[in-house]
C-alpha cells in the first residue's frame, strides 16, 4: 500500500463545501488533497432548487440565517456571475393565506423583517405581480419583490473545483474514504478505496475535514466523535419547460412545496422534509404522496403546472445537525456548524465543517478553513469573497460570446453561457466540433470534447452535470447514444459507448418512474419504442 | 351519414383493418389523427371507395343497450357518424388510444374496461431495458368484442396496440397486430 505524506490538509467531500473548502485553503497556499466517493455535486448539492436565496424565506424566525443569506447572495453575484441569473422573486399571498393567519397583516411583518436583515424587499399590487410574472397564481391578493436568483449548483462546484486545482489541489473523484490512520488521539490521514480499480491508498496530512454532507456522520464515527445528525430528505419535481422567469415563493411560514424555481430550460418545484434513515441517503426514490403534494403546492403558486409535463423527480437529503448546547438532540440547528474535534472531542488533526447550506457554502468553508489555518498556524486571511471564480471572471456572458470569430452559434452561444470566459478553452477546430450533440441544451461536440479534458468527466452522469447533455426536454431520449459514442471516444475508449448509455438510460428512467403518468408515461414509451430493436447494450459484454 | 364499419385511428391495425373491409364491399370510413397514415394503403383505401376523415378524432360515442350507435369528431362537431360496427385501433398511450393518471389508466373515448395493475409501483422495471408491466397494459376483450362496466359491447372491436398484452414499443409486434386486426375483419365478415 502506497503511503503519500505530501499535503497539508485532506478534504472529505466532493460537494460544494468540500470543493469551496479545498478552494480557499488552496488559495491560502496549502497543500490539498480532495476525496469523492463519486463525481463532485452527486449529493445534496446536485439535489436542490437551485435557488440563489435572497434570505427573505428566513427573515421572519431566523434572522441571523437572513443575514448571512443575503451576504452571501451579494457575494456570489460577484464572485460567480457565470453560475447565477438574476431573476428576482416574488413572495405571494393567497386568499386561503389569510385564513391560516398568513395574509397581509403577515406581509407587514414580513416585508419589515427583510428590510432589518439588510434585504431590499418591497411590496408590490397583485396587478403588478402578474405584469412581472404572468404565470403568478391570478387569484393573488399581494406580493413582495425580493432579490432571490436562481444559480447552477453543478456549474459553480465546478468552478470551485476548477479553482482549487488552478491553485495546485489534488482532486480525487471515484475515490472513497475507508477509514482515518491514526496514532493515539491523532488523525494523521485517510486510506481511501478507489472505486474503480479496487486499490486502496493512504495519504497523510497534519489537517483532515469532513465535509460530506449527510454522510460525514459516518466519517465522524470513524473518527470516534459522534456529531448529532438527522437526514431529511427534500423531493423536487422538473417541469419541462421554463414555466416562469421569476422565482416564485408563498409568503407564510416555510412549509412544503413552497418555492418554484426557474433555471436554464426548465423550472424546479420543492422541496418536502421528511427524516429517513441513514441507510436510506445512498437510495432515494419520490414517493407519490411527495408528488402529490408538490404538485397541488405548485399549482397553488402556478396554475399553468397543471397542465405541464413532468420531466421527472429527485430527492436529496439535507444534513441537519442537533444543537451541542441542547443534550437531549433534539433541538436543530439550521445554521452553519465548524465543529473543531481537538477542542470539542480531544481528537486532534480533525475538522467537520456541516449544516448551512448551498448559499452559504463560501462562508462554510471559510470558517472550515480558518479552522485549518489556525491548526497549522498559518495566517494568510481568506480572500474568496473578492475573487472570481473561473468562468466568471470576464464579465457577462454577452461580452465572452463576442469573443467567437462572425457570428456565434447557437452551441458557441449555449457553451458560452455555461462555461463563462472558460470557453476559450473549447477548440472548434472542425465542421465537427460545430455540430450539436444534444439539441435541447445545444451541447457540441468540441465542448464535450473539453470537458473531458479539462473538467474530469469519465460518464455521462459527470458530462450532464457540466455541460447540461441530456438535461432538457428529452432527458437524452434523442441524444443519449451521439453523446455516449462521442464520449467514449474522447475518453480514448470508444467500446464503453453502450455501458454508459445504459447507465444513463437507468438513471433518467428512475427520475421518471416516480411521476410515470400522463405525458411522461406517453414519453416513457416514446422512449422504449426509441431503443426497441436493438437494446443499447448488454451486461454481459462489459 | 351512416356507414358500415368506422375504423378509429389509422396505424398499423386500423389500416390493415380498413383496407381490408373496404375491399370486402362494405363502406368504411376511417378517423385518424395525426401521421400515421402511411401513404400507401391510404390511397388503397380511398381507391375502393373508403372515406377518409384525416386530422380529425373522435370524443366520444352513444350507446344504446349493448351496442355502440354513432360516434362523434372534434371538427365534425355536433353531426354524428353511424356505423353497424366499429374497430377500435387507438394504440397506446403515445397515440393517446390509453390514458394513465396518477391512480388509473383509462380508455378515454368511451371509458372502457382496461386491464392494469392497480399499484402503480409495479408499473415500471427500475432497469430501463427490462420489460416494462404498463406497455402491457391495454382494453379488455371478450370473445373479440371491447367491454365497458363489464359487459361486452356488440359491435366494438379492439384491435392493434390498445389491446393488453400487445406492444411494439419492446420489439416487434407486427404479427400481434396484424392479426388482431384480422380477427376483428372476420368478426365483422361473419355478420
Amino acid at each position: 500500500m502506497p503511503v503519500k505524506n505530501e499535503f497539508d490538509v485532506i478534504i472529505i467531500g466532493g460537494g460544494i463545501t468540500g470543493a469551496g473548502t479545498a478552494r480557499d485553503c488552496a488559495m491560502r497556499g496549502l497543500k490539498v488533497l480532495l476525496i469523492e466517493r463519486q463525481d463532485i455535486a452527486t449529493g445534496a448539492t446536485g439535489r436542490n432548487h437551485g435557488l440563489l436565496h435572497s434570505g427573505a424565506r428566513y427573515a421572519v424566525k431566523d434572522s441571523e440565517s437572513a443575514e448571512e443569506c443575503i451576504r452571501e447572495n451579494k457575494i456570489l453575484r460577484r464572485i460567480a456571475a457565470n453560475c447565477v441569473e438574476d431573476t428576482g422573486g416574488l413572495f405571494i399571498t393567497l386568499p386561503e393565506d389569510a385564513d391560516s393567519g398568513f395574509g397581509l397583516d403577515y406581509q407587514a411583518t414580513f416585508l419589515e423583517a427583510c428590510n432589518k436583515a439588510g434585504i431590499e424587499a418591497r411590496a408590490i399590487s397583485p396587478r403588478e405581480a402578474i405584469e412581472m410574472e404572468p404565470s403568478v397564481n391570478p387569484t393573488l391578493i399581494g406580493a413582495v419583490v425580493v432579490p432571490d436568483g436562481s444559480v447552477d449548483p453543478f456549474r459553480l462546484c465546478s468552478a470551485n473545483v476548477t479553482d482549487a486545482v488552478l491553485h495546485g489541489a489534488k482532486v480525487l473523484a471515484y475515490t472513497e474514504f475507508l477509514d482515518f490512520i491514526r496514532e493515539g488521539d491523532t488523525i494523521l490521514g485517510v486510506k481511501v478505496l478507489d472505486t474503480r480499480s479496487g486499490e486502496t491508498a493512504e495519504y497523510r496530512a497534519p489537517v483532515t475535514v469532513n465535509a460530506a454532507g449527510i454522510w460525514g456522520h459516518g466519517v465522524a464515527e470513524k473518527a470516534g466523535v459522534h456529531i448529532g445528525m438527522y437526514p431529511a430528505k427534500g423531493a423536487l419535481l422538473v417541469f419541462g419547460h421554463r414555466v416562469n422567469n421569476v422565482v416564485i415563493n408563498r409568503c407564510r411560514k416555510s412549509a412544503d412545496g413552497d418555492i418554484l424555481v426557474p433555471g436554464d430550460s426548465v423550472t424546479v418545484i420543492g422541496t418536502t422534509s421528511t427524516k429517513v434513515p441513514f441507510e436510506e441517503c445512498d437510495h432515494m426514490e419520490v414517493t407519490p404522496d411527495e408528488v402529490r403534494l408538490l404538485l397541488r403546492e405548485g399549482c397553488a403558486l402556478c396554475p399553468a403546472l397543471a397542465s405541464t409535463r413532468i420531466l421527472r423527480a429527485y430527492a436529496g437529503v439535507r444534513p441537519l445537525v442537533a444543537d451541542d448546547s441542547d443534550p437531549t438532540g433534539r433541538s436543530i440547528s439550521r445554521g452553519i456548524v465548524c465543529l473543531d474535534h481537538e477542542t470539542r472531542d480531544g481528537v486532534k488533526g480533525f475538522v467537520s465543517i456541516t449544516g448551512g447550506k448551498l448559499m452559504t457554502y463560501r462562508l462554510m468553508a471559510e470558517l472550515a478553513t480558518d479552522a485549518v489555518c489556525r491548526k497549522l498556524g498559518v495566517s494568510k486571511g481568506c480572500t474568496t469573497a473578492e475573487t472570481p471564480l473561473p468562468g466568471s471572471m470576464n464579465g457577462r456572458i454577452e461580452s465572452v460570446s463576442k469573443r467567437f470569430e462572425g457570428k456565434p452559434t447557437a452551441g458557441q452561444k449555449g457553451a458560452a453561457g455555461r462555461q463563462g470566459d472558460m470557453v476559450s478553452k473549447i477548440t472548434f477546430e472542425t465542421e465537427a466540433d460545430k455540430q450539436l450533440v444534444c439539441e435541447c441544451e445545444n451541447v457540441t461536440l468540441a465542448e464535450i470534447k473539453y470537458a473531458v479534458r479539462e473538467l474530469g468527466v469519465r460518464n455521462l452522469g459527470d458530462l450532464r452535470r457540466r455541460t447540461r447533455v441530456g438535461m432538457g426536454t428529452c432527458q437524452g431520449t434523442l441524444c443519449i447514444r451521439r453523446a455516449a459514442k462521442a464520449l467514449a471516444e474522447a475518453l480514448g475508449q470508444p467500446e464503453l459507448a453502450d455501458k454508459l448509455a445504459a447507465d444513463y438510460l437507468d438513471e433518467r428512467w428512475k427520475g421518471m418512474r416516480a411521476v410515470g403518468w400522463g405525458d411522461t408515461l406517453r414519453e416513457m414509451e416514446f422512449m422504449q419504442r426509441v431503443y426497441k430493436y436493438e437494446k443499447p447494450y448488454s451486461y454481459d459484454e462489459v | 351519414m351512416k356507414f358500415d364499419v368506422i375504423i378509429i385511428g389509422g396505424g398499423l391495425a386500423g389500416m390493415t383493418a380498413a383496407t381490408a373491409l373496404q375491399e370486402a364491399g362494405l363502406r368504411c370510413a376511417i378517423v385518424a389523427e395525426g401521421l400515421s397514415l402511411q401513404n400507401a394503403p391510404r390511397r388503397g383505401f380511398s381507391a375502393a371507395g373508403g372515406t377518409l376523415l384525416a386530422g380529425d378524432r373522435v370524443v366520444s360515442g352513444r350507446f344504446a343497450g349493448d351496442r355502440l350507435v354513432a360516434v362523434r369528431t372534434e371538427k365534425l362537431g355536433d353531426v354524428e357518424l353511424e356505423a353497424e360496427n366499429f374497430v377500435l385501433a387507438t394504440g397506446k398511450y403515445f397515440s393517446r388510444g390509453l390514458v394513465a393518471d396518477m391512480d388509473k389508466v383509462y380508455e378515454p373515448l368511451f371509458g372502457l374496461d382496461v386491464e392494469y395493475d392497480e399499484d402503480r409501483s409495479k408499473w415500471f422495471d427500475p432497469s430501463f431495458a427490462a420489460p416494462q408491466k404498463f406497455l402491457e397494459f391495454g382494453v379488455k376483450c371478450e370473445g373479440g368484442k371491447a367491454v365497458k362496466d363489464g359487459k361486452a359491447i356488440a359491435n366494438l372491436y379492439p384491435a392493434g396496440e390498445v389491446l393488453a398484452g400487445v406492444t411494439s414499443a419492446q420489439g416487434d409486434a407486427t404479427e400481434a397486430i396484424v392479426k388482431s386486426a384480422v380477427e376483428a375483419v372476420n368478426a365483422i365478415w361473419r355478420k
